[in-house]
């Protein structure tokens, strides 16, 4: 007897939510299912990303002056000398391997485009310079090859690691920055998109 | 006399209550100051670098932050900020730098404004909301529970049963029905 009660009882429990307190039943199933889609939104925005991945945001600002020593112990050179001329700016090291990969790409756009009017530097990222000179001499980099001590431009152009690339405008924008080895093609589309009626 | 016991007792709950609430006040006005007045400015230039490295994070490590940092990059950034620093360059200046080289991804924490906002809001509202939740609960609980109330005299207890305002005539009446049945079954 006592087991049927209860079994009524419970039976009856849905009635007595519907009748009274409809609004309140709903209220944390909607809080629920809102938190629920909105975990389910951020997960998928940021499962879906690269966490090494950060966005430049030194791109489309002007490019940090700077005035440095060339490796070969000659003049200095300064990113102001070069205004009105489309800059390709490497960071690169001897100890870098990703520096070796991108060497090709990197030569064979500077002979693409040095009687365009672009100009190419390399600036040596924490090595010795007597280092940096031989890898240089053994890799046929044949641009203005500078040092940075202090690594105070790499830091100014938020520079992470090695190598990076970046394309300057002859306004002194940068208009382009690639982490890691550049490749022919991506680099030549920057300069064709940096020079003066570039698309 | 037992009215007087009842007054001493009451006197004495007084004064803990009291002292209490001066304690409490005098704590959160310690707090408040301590809190005004933020940390003792950095004496050194090592230390005054430090305040500004342990807010930036290291572009070369997982989540190291430039004071702590071993990586040449991180000693050259350290560098950099004691040169400023000795330039007379403030810290925040100095930070601002930072970020427009790397973006606001170089600060440790992240800022007070924008979409970041929520990383720093939402915690404290969670907490809110879970107080008050939890609030809202346990008063519903102490409220349908019969004589459980301390101002409810003992003899009513029965007849309170009665009052409880959540169970509507059906299920009172299931109720009443199941008790006696229990009732029936078992004298005891």
């Amino acid at each position: 007897m006592s087991e049927r009660a209860t079994s009524e009882s419970t039976a009856r429990h849905p009635t007595r939510l519907g009748g009274r307190g409809r609004g309140a039943v709903w209220i944390p199933v909607g809080v629920v299912v809102v938190i629920v889609a909105l975990l389910a939104g951020l997960f998928a925005f940021g499962l879906g990303r690269n966490p090494t991945v950060v966005q430049p945001v030194i791109v489309g600002k002007v490019a940090p002056a700077f005035n440095l020593s060339r490796l070969d112990g000659g003049r200095t050179l300064n990113l102001s000398s070069m205004r009105g001329q489309v800059v390709v700016l490497n960071f690169w090291a001897s100890w870098c391997a990703d520096c070796v990969v991108e060497n090709p790409a990197l030569r064979s756009a500077f002979q693409r485009y040095r009687d365009q009017g672009v100009r190419f530097v390399g600036v040596s990222f924490e090595d010795q310079s007597g280092t940096a000179r031989g890898f240089a001499k053994q890799m046929g980099m044949g641009w203005p090859l500078v040092s940075d001590p202090g690594t105070n431009t790499a830091i100014a152009y938020g520079v992470t690691g090695v190598p990076e690339t970046f394309v300057i405008d002859p306004d002194g924008r940068i208009v382009a920055k690639t982490i890691g080895p550049v490749t022919y093609s991506v680099l030549s589309e920057q300069i064709a998109h940096a020079m003066p009626g570039g698309a | 006399m037992a009215d007087d016991r009842d007054a001493g007792s009451r006197r004495g709950t007084h004064v803990v209550a009291a002292v209490l609430a001066v304690a409490l006040i005098a704590a959160a006005i310690a707090i408040a100051v301590i809190a005004a007045r933020g940390p003792a400015a950095p004496a050194t230039l090592q230390d005054r670098v430090r305040a500004v490295a342990v807010e930036l994070r290291c572009p070369v490590c997982q989540d190291l932050s430039v004071a702590d940092s071993p990586a040449p990059l991180a000693r050259a950034m350290r560098a950099r900020i004691a040169a400023e620093l000795s330039a007379g360059a403030s810290p925040a200046a100095i930070r601002d730098g930072f970020v427009r080289s790397y973006g606001a991804w170089i600060l440790m924490a992240p800022p007070r404004r924008g979409l970041s906002l929520v990383v720093w809001v939402l915690p404290l509202a969670l907490a809110v909301a879970g107080c008050v939740i939890v609030l809202v609960a346990v008063r519903r609980w102490t409220r349908d529970r019969p004589g459980v109330s301390p101002n409810e005299p003992s003899a009513e207890a029965p007849d309170s049963r009665d009052e409880s305002p959540d169970l509507p005539a059906a299920d009172r009446r299931l109720l009443d029905r199941a008790l006696a049945a229990a009732g029936a079954e078992d004298p005891e």
